[in-house]
């Protein structure tokens, strides 16, 4: 059923998109057509991209298209935009997975350790080395260890997608942040679980404080973890315009900035639909977990 | 969740004792106490920075272009000569005052809609969260490069495209609040006791929200720091040649191979702040947070 | 617990993926292929450069990226050569009839496309009719020419309407694709040319893949076999890909990088001259603009050497003229001196003694951005205060060629570049300095408006006497130099890297990398 709820959802997100990428400012018919162009060449290319036509009309041609599963076709290369993303989905998807995998793994133990020392010092040094990590511009931790790394060191490739060293460093620099979050909400929701009441009654019995931490203790927290990892993917796949750039990574990202400079609207809408779509998958399969852990909240 | 219910609106004369504590709770955490006086430096070199700067920020010495680290120039001076130091301090008044007015904005709006929207449930309240979604859905730099491309570049609009996309989360923030304080009793008897809804929201329900406003609220602006930062490396941020820390280092990034400094001490001190706004704002929620209360 | 145990499983299975998830012959490749060679004695070399490719098709690229990764594909009938000067390639020679409208070429026998097709008259033919059959940019080209005659398998004579000084130029513009792409319509998704390398793979809007092919009908040109153009957006990745040896071969370099990347064991920094002209377009149709004065001082308010050392680290030459140097017809002009105090003087004879507020627009590369600081701070010295605005590509060109009349434009100042695409003078003066050209119908963004010019300018194409066309191009160039309608700036020197191993790969005056000769040593 509420799946079903999740269709008008994305034709109001589509109708959205499409009419604020054909509002901002920019004339693919100029780009397309060239700097020293005429008049008459701009409105031809204008013409032949159906772009004449009124929004209105634009936006059922479009959807028309849609229903039956047809993206369109890119005014910049002229390829169709179903073929350009499948080409930089994969790249995405291993950069996302690669961050989150990373992210999740560190983020976890240092949330952990937090927790079972909590405000002693093992605590302050993970809370302060995650936070770190969102405190930096994540371009200029991608400018950086390209310079040591790859410059200075030789370890790995600075750019691109073509072997699994050069997934290394930007999801480095994309994991950073998420690691952070997950620290400190692993963190958090241990503090909380140690709380409880039987745990309490545990550690009177006399458990050690390991088999508390991991018998007990963080099968309760993972959840809202788990919960928090969805919706931090959620934002990755769309997020990573600008580490991207940087590692000049042929993703999703790179599309974007790419098909935004060109104006190139079927591209544009494609992409972000597609984020949306996944965005509002991720946060739906989320809420039916979090209602799940605490019923006393609906989310509908 | 127990320390919500054991404060009843009869105890408002409580909350200037509160804030004394908070500031006992603040200066017993060494990594917060640091934070927080970090955080009063730079306040205070927002407000006079720009007068006691050792050179003029804006001047050029062509004669003296990315000269490294030394007595005379501590930071080092940039690709036109300037003095990378009085830069960055005359900067701290523009970088700060962009991303906090920024998120006072966002958390405004966002307050108020998730007060609306928690409060009202129904109709409304899944219409403003649709919304919510939407704006969530929409990738941040698409709707960054939208607003900046439609209103024009400059620092007025950055705050607007930044302050829009922070309005979602405040949103959703308050409104999960909301719900839980709803259901409190104490809001049930005071509208029991024929209070206007207005009331309600605001005497009583918005006092419970303010703890998890304030710490999302010093958080966000180190988010918005390193957000109006990633504008500037677009390109899209504030005018190139005011002393934006931001807009520092993204026009010093050509550098990073053959002058360092020019990248660096930009780059360590949005570190350095954004660092303190965060643990500042972690220790905050330590204290505000009933749920890690002892 | 369990569940937990199993959780961590998961985690643990998903890093194992994801490092098998690499090739790892593919790092072999990588860290074999330092000196452009990879362990299979193949020769592979990798060239970066800034922007992506736009289109695969030959008649539809209007971007200088997308027309040279197109030349290593593709040939023209003639064609530049190193130094600039107009050499035959698929065509043997040519000769241009007395009037100017015939152009008759005599074709190269034995040369074939990459699917074993031959080439030959027909192939022209074909070509031309594709060009004129509508949407192509190439058409831009051909506006001139009326019909085409052949005689025989490899003689082709173009009639043109009126005679056009730059025609041939423009053939340097057209490269010729095999017929049976042409009727099977995939001039643009399987390239098929006659180049010295054929296409192996284009990933949309990144690599661009090229091997050798060993049918060329100028055998030896090259011995690489395969080559990858990488766009690489980021100066600073770029230049690390060079040093780690990921690039045989770069372009642009980035001029801040120019002299560490000298003192490197490897590495050699080749600097070109371009035809590249860089400048800050004035809107001369309005306040305070409109007065030549004004103009004038703005011009010796700024110091072209200083903005060369500080903006473009020392490379590159000032731009004494209305076009680079590497332009036909080029005449240097006497140049406005840097003179604070005169600046100051023109301004006050203006009314403008306090000088005025002004705004400056460029695009958002940290290039544009660094140029327009400076002419920010220069203006300030003679007291004009400007605010320097930097746009994404695309809004600006929107804001610059939207504007249906001059007095709609809201450019003040445009902080811009412009290079002739086939090094023409006609290109690099009629769409700018023409009246017939102010946006949208083309790039005159000064809104310069002097009849006289615009008439040259007609006049210059009409004649075919080479030295009466010199003497019209050098009266256009004194005069606009003179009217001041740009801030003029610099012309750029193209700077590259590339590592010792690999020779013959350089960068044309207008920026494009020409791969065609490339050998590894």
């Amino acid at each position: 059923m509420r799946i079903l709820n999740l269709i008008p959802l994305l034709i109001i997100v589509s109708f959205v998109v499409f009419m604020f990428v054909h509002i901002i400012p920019g004339d693919p018919a100029r780009l397309l057509a060239g700097q020293d162009a005429t008049r008459e060449e701009v409105e031809l290319a204008r013409s032949v991209l159906n772009l004449d036509k009124p929004l209105l009309q634009q936006y059922f041609i479009y959807m028309s298209g849609l229903f039956v599963g047809d993206l369109g076709f890119s005014i910049k290369s002229g390829a169709s935009v179903a073929q350009i993303i499948s080409d930089r989905i994969l790249p995405s998807l291993g950069l996302t997975f690669a961050s989150i995998v990373w992210a999740t793994v560190v983020g976890m133990l240092i949330g952990i350790l937090s927790a079972t020392f909590r405000n002693r010092w093992p605590d302050q040094l993970g809370m302060l080395t995650a936070i770190s990590g969102i405190s930096l511009p994540n371009f200029w931790v991608g400018l950086v260890i390209i310079q040591i790394f790859s410059v200075q060191l030789g370890w790995f490739p600075t750019g691109g997608a073509g072997s699994w060293q050069s997934y290394i460093m930007p999801s480095f620099a994309l994991g950073a942040g998420i690691m952070a979050i997950i620290a400190r909400f692993t963190r958090s929701s241990l503090v909380e679980s140690l709380k409880q009441d039987y745990i309490r009654t545990g550690r009177s019995k006399g458990l050690g404080k390991g088999s508390i931490v991991f018998g007990h203790a963080l099968k309760n927290s993972l959840i809202p973890v788990i919960t928090v990892t969805g919706l931090q993917f959620g934002f990755l796949l769309g997020g990573s315009v600008v580490v991207e750039t940087v590692f000049s990574f042929p993703g999703l990202g790179t599309l974007l900035i790419d098909s935004i400079q060109f104006r190139d609207y079927p591209v544009i809408q494609a992409l972000i639909l597609l984020f949306a779509l996944q965005f509002i998958l991720v946060n739906f399969i989320v809420d039916i977990i979090y209602g799940f852990v605490n019923p006393k909240i609906r989310y509908d | 969740m127990n320390t919500v219910t054991m404060e009843s609106p009869k105890d408002l004369p409580k909350r200037k004792s509160r804030m004394q504590k908070i500031v006992k709770e603040i200066t017993r955490k060494k990594v917060t106490l640091i934070s927080s006086i970090f955080i009063m430096i730079l306040i205070i070199a927002a407000i006079i920075g720009p007068w006691i700067t050792p050179y003029n920020p804006a001047a050029p010495d062509y004669s003296n272009i990315l000269s490294p680290p030394s007595l005379a120039h501590i930071f080092g001076t940039d690709a036109y000569g300037r003095d990378i130091f009085s830069r960055i301090l005359a900067g701290t008044q523009i970088s700060l005052s962009v991303s906090v007015s920024a998120v006072l904005i966002g958390a405004v709006i966002g307050t108020i809609l998730g007060l609306v929207s928690g409060f009202f449930g129904k109709l409304v309240d899944k219409l403003i969260m649709r919304v919510c979604d939407v704006l969530f859905a929409f990738p941040d730099i698409i709707l960054a490069i939208g607003i900046v491309a439609i209103l024009g570049p400059g620092l007025r609009n950055v705050v607007i495209a930044v302050a829009f996309f922070s309005v979602p989360s405040f949103a959703r923030l308050v409104r999960g609040t909301t719900l839980e304080v709803k259901e409190q009793l104490f809001v049930e008897s005071a509208r029991s006791m024929g209070a206007s809804r207005r009331r309600i929201i605001f005497k009583h329900i918005f006092p419970e929200t303010l703890p998890s406003i304030m710490v999302y609220f010093t958080m966000s602006i180190g988010t918005t720091i390193l957000a109006a930062a990633s504008l500037s490396f677009l390109g899209l941020g504030a005018d190139p040649s005011t002393p934006d820390w931001g807009a520092m280092l993204s026009t010093s990034r050509d550098y990073i191979g053959s002058a360092f400094h020019v990248v660096f001490f930009p780059g360590l001190i949005i570190f350095l702040t954004v660092l303190s706004f965060n643990v500042f704002g972690d220790g905050l929620r330590e204290i505000l947070d009933p749920k890690l209360k002892d | 617990m369990k569940k937990s145990i199993l959780f961590m499983l998961v985690l643990v299975v998903g890093i194992i993926l994801a490092a098998c998830g690499g090739d790892y012959d593919e790092l072999e490749a990588e860290t074999g292929s330092d000196e452009g060679e990879s362990n299979d004695g193949q020769n592979e070399i990798t060239v970066a450069i800034e922007q992506n490719f736009v289109t695969m098709d030959p008649h539809d690229a209007s971007d200088t990226v997308s027309i040279f990764g197109l030349k290593s594909m593709y040939e023209s009938l003639v064609t530049f050569d190193e130094d600039g000067e107009i050499v035959p390639a698929l065509a043997e020679e040519y000769d241009v009839s007395e009037d100017g409208l015939e152009y008759h070429f005599k074709l190269r026998e034995g040369v074939t496309f990459h699917s074993g097709e031959a080439f030959n008259a027909e192939t022209v033919q074909a070509n031309y009719e594709r060009i004129m059959s509508g949407n192509l940019s190439a058409e831009r080209n051909f506006q001139y020419i009326d019909s085409v005659e052949t005689d025989g398998d490899y003689d082709i004579t173009f009639n043109l309407t009126e005679p056009f000084s730059a025609m041939l130029n423009k053939f340097t513009m057209v490269p010729m694709t095999s017929v049976q792409s042409i009727e099977e319509e995939t001039v643009g998704s399987e390239p098929d040319g006659t180049g010295t390398f054929k296409f192996v793979e284009w990933q949309q809007g990144t690599t661009l893949t090229v091997e050798k092919f060993d049918e060329y009908w100028d055998e030896g040109s090259t011995n690489v076999d395969t080559l990858t153009f990488q766009p690489v957006a980021e100066n600073g990745s770029r230049v690390a890909m060079l040093q780690t040896g990921e690039a045989d071969f770069i372009y642009p370099l980035p001029q801040q990088n120019a002299s560490d990347l000298e003192n490197e064991e490897g590495i050699l920094v080749e600097e070109s001259p371009s035809s590249i002209a860089r400048y800050v377009s004035i809107n001369t149709y309005k306040d305070p603009y409109t007065d030549l004065k004004v103009r004038q001082a703005m011009n010796h308010a700024i110091d072209q050497e200083t903005f060369i050392q500080v903006v473009k680290n020392g490379f590159g030459n000032p731009l004494d003229s209305t076009m680079a140097s590497e332009t036909q017809y080029y005449e240097s002009q006497e140049m406005y001196e840097y003179d604070v105090e005169k600046a100051r003087q023109l301004l006050e004879e203006a009314g403008y003694a306090d000088g005025f507020e002004a705004e400056i627009w460029g695009n958002n590369s940290s290039e544009s951005i660094k140029g327009m600081e400076f002419v920010q701070q220069q203006l300030a010295e003679v007291g004009i205060d400007v605010e320097v605005k930097s746009m994404e590509e695309g809004t600006l060109s929107d804001e610059i060629y939207t504007p249906e009349t001059p007095d709609d434009a809201k450019v003040q100042m445009w902080y811009v570049s412009w290079s002739p695409s086939s090094r023409d003078a006609d290109g690099a003066t009629r769409s700018l300095f023409s009246n017939e050209y102010f946006p949208p119908n083309g790039a005159n963004t000064a809104y310069y408006d002097n009849e006289e010019v615009t008439e040259w300018i007609k006049e210059a194409n009409l004649t075919t006497d080479e030295s009466e066309q010199q003497e019209i191009y050098s009266n256009i160039q004194s005069t606009v130099y003179q009217d001041a309608p740009w801030l003029f700036l610099a012309s750029d020197t193209n700077l590259a890297g590339r590592s010792e191993a690999l020779e013959g790969v350089y960068v044309g005056p207008d920026g494009s990398v020409i791969v065609k000769n490339a050998q590894v040593k």
